[in-house]
């Protein structure tokens, strides 16, 4: 039950504490207010339901430009305090995460913090929050404990100085039970998978808003880099089923009409399919990059990206699928 | 002593010359390289020698950004040259560059592979034909850190050995006389470079048809990813119903196994 208090305390220094060091001493070696102000997040709340803001993040990939801030979190007045869901890409977004969320609801206290999936826009931000306060499933902080170190290296790599001081951060808290009573309101839990090992959806059971994290994306490519697409398949027939007044989801726009389970659903359909086409051709990986997406895509932002990536995280899985073993002479 | 002093200058002086042919020759034959690579031109003495031309014909296929620097997907497509001898495939910055080479001998030239990648890194084929000229074309990989140096995700199972060769494949006509051959066999592809595991990996794969004659010749090298993945287009005859596949690995041991090929559908 209890996870351990840090991550992996080697005393030996990371390659990413190492950049961490470097990237400290050579700011402060420039030392130019432009500098400091470009790294800024400059979040800004919007409120989708009775007291439930949505900061949305960009329709984008991971970029120097944008600091990772391509996720959408959000948070909740309820009776007692704040419940949040999601912390974000790095330790600088969360604690502006943090800044918002005491100026549009000032001197209440942060009771839940929720990450949804082990994605590293979803969690690391943790450590502007107390430990205690962060809950996921079991499985959810398994995946951060066994993965985390090794995405926050890609991210520094990925969004540079954006991610000065980034650790991964455990959540203390395990969730097991299918509802909580968090401050006077009952949120709902979700167990579910398909898009990660472990996907957690919350629903709040006062407002009807359904916080699906990554299972659903709307007008965004889904992404696929620890995916089961059928057993997402079979998460989002569900999720279609479940009662709601709305869906938040992971990236994309809020969603009324449930639009962001049918594109997932129709995406992820197309791709397993043309995938197992090209692999049962016998198409490289590089040939099956270049098949040609279908024009109701297009309106799927970062679509020719996500779909290349898809290509590498889907590929090997289904030649072992679908290419016969051989026997020896 | 005077005998020495000689020796001496002579020495000088054939280095003198040595250097100065070595440079004549790489101003004479070595265009820039369009990918400014501090290793160029010791990519170009190494792995492709003489005269080099810059050739678009040439097409390499690689991803902008790696996703998995273990398993980066190369395609070289060399169908536009005639006379294909040779394609050499190198990745600049890699500890070990030499990623695979393909005789093309009754095939396409034209492979496909997948590699552990170091650091980012130029991805190069030269393609020579055979008038001895190479035909160069690269594209740059983004790539995350770590690929050569990490130890085979085999060994983290206790059994690996087991299924050592262990083999998938898929064969399938292009057109009546050119197959496309998908090979992907068991092995760890240990580049001698992660902690405590020495090198040893699949060195030697050969392609011929149910005569003996041979087809295709492939040597790979340390960067090639673990459980190598290999598409050829070698040509066959309408009425052929199988390729014959020996591979070889760097500790000796032999697989050879045969990849049906579907008969010829009548339009």
């Amino acid at each position: 039950m209890s996870a351990p208090s840090d991550t992996g305390s080697s005393a030996r220094l990371s390659r990413r504490q190492a950049l961490g060091i470097l990237a400290a001493a050579g700011a402060y070696a420039i030392s130019s207010s432009a500098q400091a102000n470009r790294l800024s997040y400059d979040l800004k709340a919007t409120e989708v339901a009775s007291r439930t803001w949505m900061v949305e993040g960009r329709s984008e990939y991971f970029s120097l430009e944008n600091g990772g801030n391509i996720v959408n979190i959000a948070f909740i007045e309820v009776p007692d305090g704040v419940v949040v869901i999601d912390t974000g890409p790095s330790k600088r977004y969360g604690e502006a995460l943090l800044a918002l969320i005491q100026r549009t609801i000032p001197g209440k206290p942060i009771l839940r913090v929720y990450n949804t999936h082990h994605h590293p826009d979803h969690f690391l931000g943790n450590q502007a929050f107390s430990a205690q306060a962060i809950a996921a499933p079991q499985t959810v902080i398994d995946n951060i404990s066994a993965e985390g170190e090794a995405f926050t290296d890609n991210m520094y790599r990925l969004i540079g100085d954006w991610m000065r001081g980034t650790a991964p951060l455990l959540p203390q808290t395990v969730l097991s039970k299918d509802t909580e009573d968090v401050g006077g309101r009952r949120f709902s839990h979700f167990f579910l998978a398909g898009h990660s090992s472990s996907d957690l959806v919350i629903r709040d059971d006062e407002t009807g808003v359904l916080f699906a994290g990554d299972l659903a994306f709307l007008d965004r490519a889904a992404t696929t880099p620890h995916a089961d697409i059928a057993q997402w398949q079979q998460t989002l027939a569900l999720l279609a089923g479940t009662d709601r007044e709305m869906i938040l989801p992971g990236h994309g726009l809020p969603d009324r009409s449930g639009a962001s389970i049918e594109q997932t659903a129709d995406y992820l359909d197309w791709l397993d399919g043309v995938l197992r086409e090209a692999a049962s051709e016998g198409l490289t990986m590089n040939e099956a990059m270049r098949i040609e997406i279908p024009a109701r895509f297009n309106s799927l932002a970062v679509v020719d990206t996500e779909f290349q990536r898809s290509v590498v995280h889907l590929y090997l899985q289904l030649e072992d699928e679908l290419m016969p073993l051989i026997e020896m002479k | 002593m005077f005998q020495l002093k000689l020796i001496r200058s002579l020495r000088a002086l054939l280095a003198l010359l040595l250097l100065a042919a070595s440079t004549l020759g790489t101003a004479a034959t070595l265009p820039p390289d369009p990918l400014k690579s501090v290793m160029w031109e010791n990519m170009a003495s190494r792995f492709f020698p003489g005269e080099v031309v810059i050739d678009q014909r040439v097409i390499v296929m690689a991803p902008v950004d790696a996703e998995d620097q273990m398993q980066v997907p190369v395609t070289v497509d060399a169908t536009a040259l005639e006379d294909v001898v040779e394609i050499v495939a190198v990745a600049d910055l890699n500890p070990i560059p030499h990623i695979m080479s393909l005789r093309p001998l009754q095939a396409q030239p034209f492979v496909g592979f997948r590699v552990k990648l170091e650091q980012a890194t130029p991805i190069r084929a030269a393609v020579r034909t055979s008038d001895g000229v190479w035909h160069v074309n690269g594209t740059y990989v983004n790539a995350a850190g770590g690929g050569c140096t990490a130890p085979a995700a085999a060994h983290g199972t206790n059994n690996w050995y087991d299924t050592l060769g262990q083999t998938r494949a898929i064969s399938r006509r292009e057109t009546n006389d050119l197959a496309r051959l998908l090979l992907r066999m068991r092995h760890p592809m240990d580049t001698g470079l992660a902690d405590g595991i020495p090198v040893f990996y699949m060195n030697e794969v050969k392609i011929r048809d149910e005569q003996g004659v041979a087809l295709a010749d492939v040597d790979l090298f340390e960067p090639i990813s673990e459980n190598p993945t290999l598409t050829l287009k070698p040509k066959v005859s309408s009425d052929s119903s199988e390729l014959s596949v020996y591979a070889r690995d760097t500790e000796g041991h032999e697989f050879e196994f045969n990849v049906p090929v579907p008969a010829v559908t009548a339009n």
